[in-house]
């Protein structure tokens, strides 16, 4: 059911987008969904309230995405988590700001933060292992390891915002393309026709 | 807000290897493993009948499967024994519908079926 209290967090997420958290006032979220401030207060008391709850939702849709680890050996599980990791990135844009700050209004979200962050680096290091064992990457040493790991990372969080301040095209393809091309130079001529085909699927590179 | 999970790095990369090891210890079953269900399949198909023994002072449940159509193809199981005969006759005609597939006991062995050669 698309619940008043829904339609306020979808709101409140695309004016956190548009604005950042901390320049939104209740006002906003109110004219936004066309509802007043007084029927606003009735679902959510203060604007920390609907902060919480955006946070919230935040971190359910990250602990799914998490939550699909390696479901199937293949390349093409790895090129799903990307997808799913591209449409949260792209959806909760304000995440950005959360990571640069040394403080949050909230310190439990600041601290779920580097905990998610934190899981998300050991699964793409542990998939990377994954890979090597399986034989679709070259032999690679752990110092090299880190680094890709490190790359993708980055790629997988800061790739949508950097292409945002340089007013280029967001697409998925696009962020796929900028993943596997970090890959690609580490892929063994066993594991070259799985990237093939993943890469055949999405009509990459 | 909900008070976030926090896992201990070092138990989260444990557990993530152990994920990995799942796909190199985990395989595919083979064929042969799943023999057991047409080796039992003719089970489904057998009329059950219940029989009460006295054993040793108590009264041993037995249920016999004998497939409809050749009843020489049978099993007999060993399933309870109770020291009251009524008791234990109510449960065996319990047992004998729950384990018939022809709950109505329509199903009943042909002892035509049974061709004893007379040389």
């Amino acid at each position: 059911m698309y619940s008043t209290k829904n339609k306020i967090l979808n709101a409140s997420i695309k004016l956190f987008n548009e604005y950042g958290v901390a320049s939104v006032r209740l006002q906003q979220i109110a004219d936004e969904i066309g509802i007043s401030v007084g029927n606003l207060a009735y679902h959510f008391k203060t604007k920390d309230f609907i902060v919480s709850s955006v946070y919230e939702k935040l971190f359910d849709d990250f602990n799914l995405i998490l939550g699909n680890y390696l479901l199937s050996p293949s390349l093409e599980d790895f090129d799903k988590q990307i997808s799913s990791y591209f449409d949260f990135f792209d959806k909760y844009h304000f995440y950005f700001s959360d990571l640069f700050s040394n403080e949050h209004q909230i310190p439990k979200i600041k601290e779920e933060w580097n905990s998610l962050i934190n899981k998300m680096d050991l699964q793409i290091k542990k998939r990377l292992e994954f890979y090597a064992k399986s034989g679709f990457f070259k032999e690679i040493n752990r110092n090299n390891l880190q680094t890709v790991t490190d790359n993708v990372l980055l790629t997988l969080i800061f790739w949508i915002p950097q292409q945002k301040m340089q007013s280029k095209i967001v697409s998925l393809f696009r962020y796929k393309n900028a993943i596997w091309c970090l890959i690609l130079p580490y892929i063994s001529n066993e594991g070259f026709p799985e990237l093939q085909k993943v890469l055949n699927d999405n009509n990459l590179l | 807000m909900k008070t976030p999970f926090i896992i201990d790095p070092k138990l989260y990369e444990m557990s993530l290897d152990l994920l990995n090891d799942l796909h190199f210890i985990e395989s595919k079953g083979k064929l042969v493993d799943f023999s057991f269900f047409n080796d039992d399949k003719w089970l489904s198909e057998t009329a059950v009948i219940e029989n009460l023994a006295k054993v040793a002072g108590q009264w041993d449940i037995e249920l016999l499967f004998a497939m409809h159509n050749n009843p020489l193809k049978f099993i007999k199981r060993f399933i309870v024994s109770y020291s009251c005969p009524r008791k234990a006759t109510l449960i065996a005609s319990i047992m004998r519908r729950q384990a018939a597939k022809d709950q109505r006991g329509t199903l009943v062995v042909d002892f035509e079926g049974i061709q004893i050669s007379e040389n």
